[in-house]
């Protein structure tokens, strides 16, 4: 783990040291880019607030509650333990708010239990596939995403019900 | 999208309607305040990401690093654009080590160019699902919340993790090869 953290560090002073030899300056080069972020997020911004609104929506009525029971039983029949299902739930939309439900697993069920052994897996083996529809594409105009949204969707839940099975026997 | 996001937001809405008239507004205004929070977070990741992206492209250096997974994306993705095939693996590399941050600037301009091209709808796809089975090598985010709640033996998920992100990934790829077909080539007309 210590030695992730060099990555980043390294990687700067390297790219840094190979421009300066190249005779790159790298100030003017570095705020150039800078620039870009802005625009960036302008794009990006509407999609996002529309999704987290709905998210917020979603939460507060009790309808992600209301899916997590009703899914219930089909994920528990595939050997996913029934306290993982929030996380599963709340996962494809907002990373804040599945690390909010990972913490709340590891508090409630402790770090080394199997319970928080799987969230952890589930957690690591899956993204935000709402969020990265919509800031990926986000300066695409014709998107065609719906069948590719439905096959990540599944591949990700069979992989969480396979890393809940690794989990047993490992 | 449109479709998801209009039955969502009903279903939820009719929810408010009959149970909490007054709790509509609040949420919708929070989601506000989330979006612009998160928005805020991702300019700072921006800036450096895409600062050093700059300088990276103006001494060159990002050929050599992409090389590495060019046969990969090559493979997967069906275009000819060398500018797409380049963002293509420098997001994927990012995505590897866990840089979703630095990943995404490469994401959206890949997406940018695969959309302008040719098999448009199967290289989005590929895209997409790549980047949403997640193809990270090291859970570090989970491996750091468990060490920080006294795991004693938080390393154990790392097996079961890669395994579990390959199993959704090949999938993923699988799941587009066969059910998103590429365009036929039109040019094998006389």
């Amino acid at each position: 783990m210590r030695y992730l953290a060099l990555i980043v560090p390294l990687l700067f002073v390297g790219v840094f040291i190979v421009a300066t030899v190249r005779k790159v300056k790298v100030y003017d080069a570095f705020t150039q880019g800078v620039k870009g972020a802005i625009p960036l997020i302008v794009g990006i911004f509407p999609y996002l607030a529309a999704i987290f609104m709905l998210t917020e929506l979603f939460e507060r009525s009790g309808l992600s509650a209301l899916l997590c029971n009703f899914l219930a039983p089909a994920f528990e029949f595939f050997g996913v333990p029934r306290e993982i299902i929030r996380l599963l739930i709340v996962k494809p939309f907002s990373g804040s708010g599945s690390t909010a439900v990972f913490t709340e697993i590891v508090e409630t069920y402790g770090a080394d239990s199997y319970i928080a052994r799987c969230a952890a897996v589930c957690y690591g083996s899956s993204e935000t596939v709402f969020y990265i529809g919509a800031v990926y594409f986000s300066a695409v105009k014709e998107k065609r995403l719906a069948a590719a949204t439905a096959i990540a969707l599944i591949s990700s839940l069979i992989a969480a019900a396979m890393g809940c099975l690794f989990c047993r026997i490992m | 999208m449109n479709g998801i996001f209009l039955v969502i937001f009903l279903l939820c809405a009719a929810y408010f309607i009959f149970f909490d008239p007054a709790g509509f507004l609040p949420a919708l205004l929070a989601g506000g305040t989330k979006a612009a929070t998160v928005c805020l977070s991702l300019v700072a990741v921006y800036c450096v990401w895409m600062g050093l992206l700059q300088v990276m492209e103006a001494c060159g250096l990002n050929r050599p690093l992409s090389r590495g997974l060019r046969p990969v994306v090559r493979r997967l993705f069906a275009t000819d654009d060398e500018n797409a095939v380049q963002c293509l693996s420098m997001n994927l590399s990012a995505n590897m080590l866990g840089l979703s941050g630095a990943a995404t600037p490469f994401g959206i301009r890949a997406a940018e160019r695969l959309s302008a091209g040719k098999n448009a709808r199967y290289n989005q796809s590929m895209l997409f699902v790549l980047s949403a089975t997640s193809v990270q090598i090291l859970p570090t985010t989970v491996l750091g919340l468990l060490l920080s709640y006294g795991a004693e033996n938080a390393y154990s998920i790392l097996l079961p993790s890669l395994l579990a992100t390959t199993v959704s990934t090949v999938l993923g790829v699988l799941g587009v090869i066969v059910f998103i077909r590429k365009e036929k080539p039109c040019a094998t007309l006389p």
